[in-house]
C-alpha cells in the first residue's frame, strides 16, 4: 500500500486538467508543491518515452528519492480513429501521472485501466470541452475510490 | 623545463617501471606464484583485519602494483596500467579494502576511457568505484566527488549529458552548499541535453536554490530561482508558480530589494487556489514588505479583488435622463420605441447629433455627450478570489477631463473641477459586490474615464485601465452602439449644464389588488436656473395609467368621481378619446420654472391582475438656452404587482316572453385571502341598456360585504331602456353611447346603475361615463376584445375599507372597478319579436266562432336592414287528424261547454313531458292537447325591417271552442341585408325561429 500519492491528469500541454492527492498520509504544508514539482519534471522523460514505445503503461520512469513516477499515456490512435479529428487531436497526448512510493505494479496498473474508462466517459459527456480542466466532483470521488481500491 | 622533464623525469619513471614490473612479475606473475599467493593470502587474513580493511604498507607488493599501474598510466602506457590496475583490484576486493579498490577501480575507468575501447567497462567501473565510494560514507566524500566528477566528465564527453545530470544528482550528499552547486549544474546538463528538459531544468533549479538558501547564500538562492522563473513563466502548474515568486519575493525582501520582491509577491496574490492558510500568509507577507519599502506602490491591473470587465456599466445622461437606476437599466429599445412619435428628431432619423456636428470637431462626433454638473455613474463589480476578507478603501475612478481642442490656450487646470466618488467596502471570503462610481464633470471641456483604483490596506494602490481592445475594436467598427454595452465608450463631451427635470409618483402603491382605481399626482421638479416648456408625455401601459385633466388636481377621491347633475361630460370624454394611445400633451401654456415644480393628476387603474412594468417618458424643451441639446426626455419606471381580487363574469339569457329583455346572472368570487369587500354599483355600459334587480340586495347579501373566498351571485333584468319606465326603485339611467346613437338623445337617460350597497346608504354613485372611468373602460373595451355590435359592458364597484395590503392612503376607502366588456348579445337572433294580444277571452260560442286579433312586434336589433317572412303554420298536415283525434278523446264536445275540462288534461300531459324540454316537443304535446283553432289573417307575410326598426305585423286567429290555445305554430324566416364593410363575420345572415308558446285562454260567456 502506497502512503502518499499523488494522480495528476496532463493534457497535451503539459497543462495539468486534474490533480486528486489519493494517498492516506497528511501533507506537510512546506511540501505541497514538491508532487507538482516532481510530475512535471518527469513530463520531459514521458515526452522521449511516450515515441519509443507502444505500451500504455510506462513503469518508474523517474524517480526523486523515494519517489517513483509511473504514468499511463492514452494510446488512442488506434481507438478513437473513427472519430472526428478535433477529438482523437485532444485525447492523444493526454496522460494519467501517479506518484507513489511503492510498487504496487499490478495495483496500479488497474487504477490506470479504470481512471482511463472514467476520463473517456467525461470525454463524451457534449459539454466538456477536450483539454480543460475536469471540475466534475462525480469523476473526483469515483477516482478517490479507485484510489483506495487499487492502491 | 622540457629538457629536464624529458631527459630526468622520464627515462627515470621509465627506469623505474621497469624495476618494479620485475619485481611484480617475479612475485605475483606465472602460475606459480599464483598459487602461492593464494596460499600466502589465506593466513594473512586471519592475523591482519583492521576495520578498516587490511593496512598496506608501501613495501607491500599491492602497494608496488598500484605504483606501478600509476608509472603506466602517466606515461600512457594504459595497457600495462590496465593489467595491473586489474591485478590487484581482484586482490583489494578479496581484503574487503574498500577504499582501495575503488580507487583502483576509478582509475581503470578512466584508464578504460582513455584507451577509449569498451565505454560500457569504463562506465561500469566508475559506477562500482562511485558506489563503493558511497557505500563507505562521509569520509571518503570528496574522493566519491572526484570519482563522480571524472565520471561525469567522461559521459559529457561522450555526449551523454542526460546521464550527467543524473551523476551530478548523485553527488549531492548531506554537505548543503556542496549538493547546491551540484544539482545547479544537474540544472545546466539538462538544459543542455539535446532536446533540452526544460521540465527537469526548472527542478533542479528549484532544489539548488532551496539547498543554497538552506546555507543562507541568498544571492545564488535568487539567482538559482530568477532562471526557474523563466522556465515557469505562465505556466498552469498554479502550485509551483506560488512557490517559485513566493520564496523569490521573501528572498529578495531579505536582500533588501522591496521593489522587486513586490514585484514576484504580486504573482501570487490572488492564487485562489490555495488554502486558507497560504492565502493568509502571502497576504501578510506582501503588505509586511509593501510596508518596509515605506512608499506607496501604485500597482496596474492589481489582481486583488478582481474586477470584472464585462460587468462594467456606464450610464449618463445626454437628452434621456432618468428618475431612477431602475429606469437607466431598462433596454433602450423600450425608450426609444415609447418616443418614437414624441421627439420630432427621431422619427426623422437625424437626432440631435447631425446638429452638433458643425460644433463638435469630427474626431469626437463619435463620443458621447454628457452634461455639466450632473453625475456618470459607473457600475463595475469586484470579486475576492481569496478565501480570506479582504478591505478595500478609497475606491475611485481616474478620469480626465480636457478642454476642448479650440480652447486649449486657456491653460486652466481643468482637472480640479472634476467631482469624483469614493467607496470603502470590504469583502468577505469569495464575495462578489457591485460598486456604484461617479464622476460628475463641473465644466465643459472633453471627459474620459480612464480606469478605476482602489487602495488594498493603506499602502497599496491598485489601478486598472477600462481601456482595452474592446475599445478599440468598437472604433474600428465605426459605429455608435447604444451606450448599455459593457465596453461602453468611455469618452464624453462635457457640455454646458441643462435644466435637468426630476419627476416621481409619489404614492403608486408596489403592490395592490386587481381594479384597484386611485388617483396619483406626477411631480416634477425642475432644479436649475432655466425654464422648461412644451411638455409631453407618454405612458407605456395607458391600461393602468394615463394622465387626468389638471382640474382634478386638488380633488378629493373618490368624492370627484360621483355623479354629479348637471356637468357637461362631453368634453372631458372627447378629449380623453382623442388621446387614446397617444402623447398627452400638457397644456401650451404650462412650463416648469427655475425650482419649481409641477404637479400633474394621473389616473392609476391596475387592471388585470400579474406584475406590470409601467414606462413614463416626458418630453421637454429647454427655454432660452442656445445648447447643441434642444429637448430632453425623462423616463420613469415603476414596478406594480396586482394581485387577483374580485373575479366577476356575468351570463346574459334572453328572456321568452318579453322582447328586448334579458336575464343577468353576475357572479362574484372573492379570490384574495384576507380583504372584505363592499359592493357598491353596478352600471352598465352598452347600448341603451337598463338594469334592475330582480331582488333586493339584501335577501343576497345582507352585510353587503363579499368576505374572502365567498361566492356572490346575483340576477339583474336587462331591458332596452327607451321602454323604461319608472317603477323600479333603483334610480335608473339609461346610457346612450354617443358612437352608436346621435349626440342629441335624452342627456339624462345615458346609462343606467344599480346601487347595491345597503338601502338607507345615501352614498352617491360613481359616475361612470366621465373622465377616468370612462377612459379605463374604453382602454379595457380594448383590450378586451374586438368591439362588435350587440354588446353590453358592465363596470362594477367596490370598495375596500380596512386593505391589508400596503396603500398610500390608509385612510381612504380604495376604490375597485372591475370591468367586463363584450358581454355577447349576438349569439342570439338579431330579429326578436313578441305576440301580443288579450290571454282571456269570453266569448259566447254559440253565436259565432271566436275571432281573436294578434300583435305581433318584430324588432330589428341589428345594424342591417333585414326581410323578415312570417308564416302560420294553418292546418298543420300531419298533426291535424291526431289532434282532432285528441279533441275527440278528450270528449268534449263543442255544446257541452266544458271548457274548464280541459286544463287538467294539459298539466296532466305536462308532468308527463318534464322531462323532455325541447321546445318542439313540448308544442306538439300542448298541440295535441289543445283544441284547434285556425290562422286567420295572411298566412304568410313579408316585410322589409329597416336597422334599428320596429314592425307591427296584425296577425288573427279564430277559434271554435273554448279552450286553452298555443299560438306558437308559426315560423319566421329572417335574412340580413349584407351591409358593406360588415364588421362582424361571425354572425349569422339568416335564419329560422320557432315561434313562443303563447296561451290562450277562450272561455265560454254566460
Amino acid at each position: 500500500m502506497t502512503t502518499a500519492a499523488c494522480f495528476i491528469i496532463a493534457s497535451r500541454n503539459d497543462i495539468p486538467i486534474y490533480e486528486a492527492e489519493v494517498g492516506s498520509a497528511a501533507k506537510r504544508e512546506d511540501a505541497a508543491q514538491l508532487p507538482q514539482f516532481i510530475l512535471q519534471a518527469a513530463l520531459d522523460i514521458v515526452q522521449d518515452l511516450a515515441w519509443t514505445t507502444s505500451a500504455m503503461i510506462l513503469k518508474t520512469i523517474d524517480k526523486f528519492n523515494d519517489l517513483v513516477v509511473s504514468v499511463y499515456v492514452t494510446d488512442d490512435h488506434i481507438l478513437n480513429i473513427s472519430k472526428p479529428i478535433h477529438f482523437l487531436h485532444f485525447i492523444i497526448h493526454t496522460r494519467f501521472m501517479l506518484l507513489h512510493d511503492s510498487r504496487s505494479d499490478d495495483g496500479i496498473k488497474s487504477f490506470f485501466q479504470e481512471v482511463h474508462e472514467l476520463y473517456i466517459k467525461s470525454l463524451l459527456n457534449p459539454l466538456y470541452l477536450p483539454g480543460s480542466r475536469i471540475t466534475s466532483s462525480h469523476f473526483d470521488t469515483k477516482v478517490g475510490a479507485l484510489a483506495r481500491k487499487y492502491l | 623545463m622540457q629538457e629536464l622533464s624529458s631527459k630526468h623525469i622520464i627515462p627515470y619513471m621509465e627506469q623505474k617501471i621497469r624495476l618494479l614490473n620485475q619485481q611484480v612479475s617475479s612475485t605475483r606473475k606465472g602460475f606459480r606464484n599464483q598459487f602461492k599467493n593464494l596460499w600466502w593470502r589465506k593466513g594473512k587474513e586471519d592475523a591482519l583485519d583492521t576495520t578498516n580493511g587490511p593496512v598496506y604498507t608501501f613495501s607491500s607488493i599491492e602497494s608496488q602494483i598500484r605504483v606501478l599501474g600509476d608509472y603506466a598510466f602517466m606515461l600512457r602506457d594504459y595497457e600495462l596500467a590496465v593489467s595491473s590496475y586489474r591485478l590487484i583490484s581482484t586482490d583489494y576486493k578479496l581484503d574487503k579494502a574498500w577504499k582501495c579498490y575503488a580507487g583502483v577501480q576509478e582509475m581503470i575507468g578512466l584508464t578504460y576511457f582513455m584507451l577509449d575501447q569498451s565505454r560500457k567497462e569504463a562506465e561500469y567501473c566508475m559506477e562500482n568505484a562511485f558506489n563503493t565510494y558511497l557505500k563507505l560514507g562521509s569520509a571518503v566524500q570528496q574522493n566519491a566527488t572526484r570519482c563522480g566528477l571524472w565520471w561525469i566528465e567522461m559521459l559529457k564527453t561522450r555526449n551523454q549529458i542526460k546521464e550527467a545530470a543524473t551523476v551530478y544528482f548523485r553527488i549531492c550528499g548531506e554537505d548543503l552548499l556542496h549538493s547546491a552547486v551540484m544539482l545547479e549544474q544537474a540544472s545546466f546538463c539538462y538544459l543542455l541535453s539535446k532536446p533540452p528538459m526544460l521540465h527537469k531544468y526548472g527542478f533542479h533549479l528549484v532544489l539548488s536554490g532551496d539547498h543554497y538558501k538552506k546555507c543562507d547564500q541568498i544571492k545564488h538562492a535568487i539567482r538559482t530561482y530568477r532562471n526557474a522563473v523563466s522556465v515557469y513563466r505562465g505556466t498552469t502548474w498554479n502550485l509551483i508558480k506560488d512557490r517559485v515568486h513566493f520564496h523569490i519575493g521573501q528572498w529578495y525582501a531579505s536582500l533588501g530589494m522591496y521593489d522587486v520582491a513586490v514585484t514576484h509577491m504580486l504573482e501570487i496574490l490572488a492564487s485562489s487556489h490555495q488554502s486558507k492558510t497560504s492565502q493568509e500568509l502571502f497576504l501578510r507577507d506582501f503588505l509586511h514588505i509593501v510596508q518596509k519599502t515605506g512608499k506607496t506602490f501604485e500597482v496596474l491591473k492589481l489582481q486583488l479583488p478582481v474586477i470584472n470587465i464585462p460587468s462594467l456599466k456606464v450610464i449618463f445622461e445626454d437628452h434621456r435622463t432618468y428618475a431612477s437606476p431602475a429606469a437607466a437599466s431598462i433596454k433602450e429599445g423600450v425608450w426609444r420605441s415609447l418616443e418614437e412619435d414624441m421627439i420630432p428628431s427621431l422619427s426623422a432619423k437625424s437626432n440631435w447629433l447631425d446638429v452638433q456636428s458643425k460644433l463638435i470637431p469630427r474626431k469626437y462626433k463619435e463620443s458621447n455627450i454628457c452634461v455639466a454638473g450632473e453625475a456618470i455613474i459607473v457600475d463595475i463589480e469586484f470579486k475576492n478570489p481569496l478565501q480570506i476578507p479582504i478591505s478595500i478603501l478609497n475606491v475611485s475612478l481616474i478620469c480626465e477631463l480636457s478642454a476642448n481642442p479650440e480652447e486649449l490656450n486657456s491653460g486652466k487646470d481643468i482637472n480640479s473641477s472634476l467631482v469624483l466618488s469614493e467607496v470603502d467596502f470590504s469583502l468577505e471570503g469569495g464575495e462578489t459586490i457591485l460598486v456604484q462610481l461617479t464622476v460628475t464633470p463641473r465644466v465643459e471641456g472633453i471627459l474620459t474615464i480612464v480606469g478605476v483604483k482602489w487602495k488594498l490596506s493603506s499602502s497599496v494602490v491598485g489601478l486598472h485601465n477600462f481601456e482595452s481592445n474592446s475599445v478599440n475594436k468598437r472604433i474600428a467598427k465605426g459605429r455608435r452602439k447604444p451606450k448599455h454595452s459593457p465596453s461602453a465608450d468611455l469618452k464624453f463631451i462635457v457640455i454646458k449644464s441643462l435644466p435637468r427635470l426630476q419627476g416621481f409618483i409619489p404614492s403608486l402603491p408596489e403592490k395592490t389588488y386587481a381594479g384597484d382605481l386611485r388617483h396619483l399626482v406626477l411631480e416634477l421638479n425642475n432644479q436649475s436656473k432655466f425654464p422648461v416648456k412644451n411638455l409631453k408625455m407618454k405612458i407605456s401601459n395607458p391600461r393602468f395609467l394615463n394622465a387626468g385633466n389638471q382640474s382634478y388636481l386638488n380633488v378629493e377621491f373618490p368624492a370627484c368621481l360621483e355623479k354629479k347633475l348637471n356637468v357637461e361630460q362631453s368634453d372631458g370624454h372627447a378629449k380623453a378619446k382623442k388621446m387614446l394611445q397617444n402623447v398627452f400633451h400638457f397644456p401650451e401654456d404650462i412650463s416648469v420654472q427655475e425650482e419649481t415644480s409641477l404637479s400633474w393628476p394621473l389616473w392609476f387603474h391596475a387592471a388585470v391582475p400579474g406584475n406590470i412594468s409601467l414606462y413614463i417618458t416626458v418630453y421637454y424643451e429647454m427655454e432660452n438656452v442656445s445648447s447643441i441639446m434642444k429637448f430632453r426626455t425623462l423616463r420613469m419606471h415603476y414596478n406594480l404587482q396586482v394581485l387577483p381580487s374580485l373575479d366577476v363574469s356575468f351570463e346574459l339569457s334572453p328572456c321568452p316572453s318579453r322582447l328586448e329583455e334579458f336575464l343577468l346572472r353576475m357572479d362574484v368570487v372573492n379570490k384574495t385571502s384576507s380583504e372584505c369587500f363592499q359592493i357598491h354599483q353596478l352600471s352598465s355600459v352598452g347600448q341603451q341598456w337598463d338594469v334592475s334587480l330582480l331582488q333586493p340586495v339584501d335577501s343576497i347579501l345582507p352585510s353587503q360585504s363579499l368576505f374572502a373566498g365567498q361566492v356572490l351571485s346575483c340576477f339583474f333584468m336587462l331591458k332596452v331602456g327607451t321602454t323604461i319606465e319608472e317603477l323600479a326603485p333603483w334610480i335608473i339611467h339609461l346610457y346612450r353611447r354617443k358612437s352608436s346613437t346621435s349626440e342629441d338623445s335624452n342627456p339624462l337617460f345615458l346609462q343606467s346603475d344599480v346601487r347595491l350597497g345597503p338601502p338607507g346608504n345615501s352614498e352617491a354613485l360613481f359616475d361612470v361615463c366621465s373622465s377616468p372611468l370612462a377612459d379605463f373602460h374604453d382602454y379595457e373595451r380594448l383590450y378586451q376584445g374586438m368591439s362588435c355590435q350587440g354588446n353590453v359592458d358592465f363596470v362594477f364597484i367596490t370598495q375596500l375599507w380596512r386593505g391589508n395590503i400596503d396603500s398610500g392612503a390608509p385612510h381612504r376607502p380604495l376604490l375597485f372597478s372591475h370591468h367586463v366588456c363584450h358581454c355577447s348579445l349576438s349569439s342570439f337572433s338579431p330579429i326578436s319579436w313578441f305576440v301580443d294580444g288579450p290571454r282571456t277571452i269570453q266569448h259566447n260560442f254559440s253565436a259565432s266562432p271566436c275571432g281573436v286579433n294578434l300583435k305581433m312586434t318584430i324588432n330589428n336589433s341589428s345594424d342591417a336592414a333585414s326581410s323578415v317572412h312570417v308564416k302560420t303554420f294553418d292546418a298543420p298536415s300531419s298533426n291535424s287528424q291526431s289532434i282532432d283525434a285528441t279533441a275527440s278523446q278528450s270528449g268534449l264536445p263543442l255544446e257541452n261547454q266544458a271548457g274548464w275540462f280541459s286544463i287538467p288534461a294539459v298539466n296532466d300531459t305536462k308532468v308527463i313531458t318534464t322531462d323532455a324540454l325541447a321546445k318542439r316537443i313540448t308544442k306538439s304535446v300542448s298541440l295535441e292537447s289543445a283544441p284547434q283553432f285556425i290562422w286567420t289573417g295572411s298566412s304568410s307575410t313579408k316585410l322589409k325591417l329597416q336597422p334599428r326598426a320596429t314592425a307591427e305585423v296584425p296577425l288573427q286567429i279564430c277559434v271554435f271552442a273554448p279552450g286553452i290555445y298555443d299560438l306558437s305554430n308559426y315560423a319566421l324566416n329572417w335574412n340580413l341585408a349584407p351591409i358593406e364593410e360588415s364588421q362582424g363575420e361571425a354572425n349569422k345572415s339568416s335564419g329560422e325561429c320557432q315561434g313562443y308558446p303563447c296561451y290562450l285562454t277562450v272561455l265560454q260567456s254566460t
